[in-house]
């Protein structure tokens, strides 16, 4: 495979997963310039490592791997907290929060954000890349039968947050 | 609200996110990646050494005793030298080069093969054609491969070709804008030649990889 293969692959990879792939971080790390700015950095390194990347089972999975540890890395870095929005201002978004704070629903995810981190990748990687249980676990290097029961919180939370509010946007 | 429900309300509530990032972006980035993950010292270290260039402008053949000495404390068994750069070879078989300026890569790849080492040469980006294919080796082959070395305050990469596992060749190439400053023309060891501003056109640092060895590639 020479570098223009290389680089044609790589062009179709990026353009089939990059919005999946920023939305699973987006959910994990709950803010739209962090996420990106991850989001570029694990495609980059996709880049420099696609001879591996390529012919890896679940590519998508490894780049979002690879971004939430690149926010790892980068909040060790820095010395301070993992940068997640405080979930009180996420249940009340401020009106002026940019076009790009308006794209994502905040309710829904104001009420991910109040999950605990781990939960969070789960959902990402389970519900927003749709990676089955076993794929998961490998991801996130633990057992599946844990994913399982991270996931059955995570919905039980959510739903517990959000049953009522969609309820009542339903029957309104 | 069941399961289906719930998993719907939030893959809806980012489904509105785009990435925005062109993928020559993703790319550019890429290189710069690549290019730090390759001999970390280099990467620091060996930038071209702007404003030095030297009033000899002739390439001499591998095996003439270069005009001016490189201060390397080895033994020179051939020296050829440029105002660009200078190539040595030493007793044991390494190679010392040393880069002053992003000029002639041509010269310095054929220098540098007749030599014996597989290599290619480039001062406009990493070498981008599919007969070059890079080796994504470990970074541990590649510190064997070369080094970066300094004495009397000057800088030399040093690459030793039986190092190089078979079917390899080496890639030096600049990588513009991965953000590395060059060296001050006033620093210590470097002959500050008439011209004190850096070249146009170099930004970055320089960077070592190995490729798949072809002719097409690496002679």
């Amino acid at each position: 495979m020479g570098v223009g293969t290389q680089q044609l692959d790589f062009a179709e990879f990026y353009r089939g997963a990059a919005d999946e792939c920023l939305r699973a971080v987006l959910v994990s790390v709950g803010d739209q310039d962090t996420a990106r700015e991850l989001v570029d950095e694990a495609f980059a390194r996709a880049w420099a490592s696609w001879r591996t990347v390529s012919t890896h089972p679940a590519p998508k999975a490894w780049v979002v791997r690879t971004a939430l540890n690149a926010g790892i890395s980068r909040w060790r870095r820095r010395r301070r907290e993992v940068p997640v929005p405080d979930p009180a201002t996420l249940a009340n978004p401020p009106a002026a929060g940019g076009a790009s704070a308006r794209l994502v629903d905040p309710r829904i995810m104001a009420a991910v954000m109040r999950l605990p981190a781990r939960q969070r990748q789960v959902i990402a990687l389970r519900l927003i890349l749709d990676l089955d249980t076993a794929r998961t676990a490998e991801v996130l290097g633990i057992a599946p039968g844990t994913v399982m029961a991270h996931l059955g919180r995570a919905m039980a939370a959510l739903r517990h947050d959000l049953e009522p509010e969609l309820q009542q946007e339903n029957r309104s | 609200m069941n399961d289906n429900e719930l998993i719907t309300a939030v893959r809806e509530s980012v489904a509105d996110v785009y990435t925005v990032t062109p993928v020559a972006h993703v790319i550019s980035r890429g290189r710069a990646v690549r290019a730090r993950r390759r001999i970390p010292a280099v990467a620091g270290t060996l930038a071209v050494a702007a404003g030095t260039a030297l009033a000899v402008t002739t390439l001499l053949p591998s095996g003439h005793q270069g005009l001016l000495g490189s201060g390397h404390p080895g033994r020179h068994l051939a020296t050829a030298q440029l105002a660009a750069w200078t190539v040595a070879k030493q007793v044991n078989g390494d190679i010392d080069i040393t880069i002053n300026q992003l000029k002639d890569p041509a010269g310095l790849q054929s220098t540098l093969r007749a030599d014996g080492l597989p290599v290619t040469v480039s001062f406009s980006g990493p070498p981008l054609s599919a007969s070059c294919q890079p080796d994504d080796t470990g970074r541990d082959i590649l510190s064997a491969v070369a080094h970066f070395h300094t004495s009397d305050g000057r800088a030399y990469l040093v690459i030793d070709p039986s190092a190089l596992p078979s079917g390899t060749g080496v890639s030096i190439f600049d990588e513009p804008g991965a953000g590395v400053p060059l060296p001050s023309p006033h620093t210590p060891g470097h002959r500050q030649g008439s011209g004190s501003t850096p070249p146009a056109g170099i930004t970055g640092p320089l960077a070592i990889g190995l490729v798949f060895a072809s002719r097409q590639c690496t002679g």
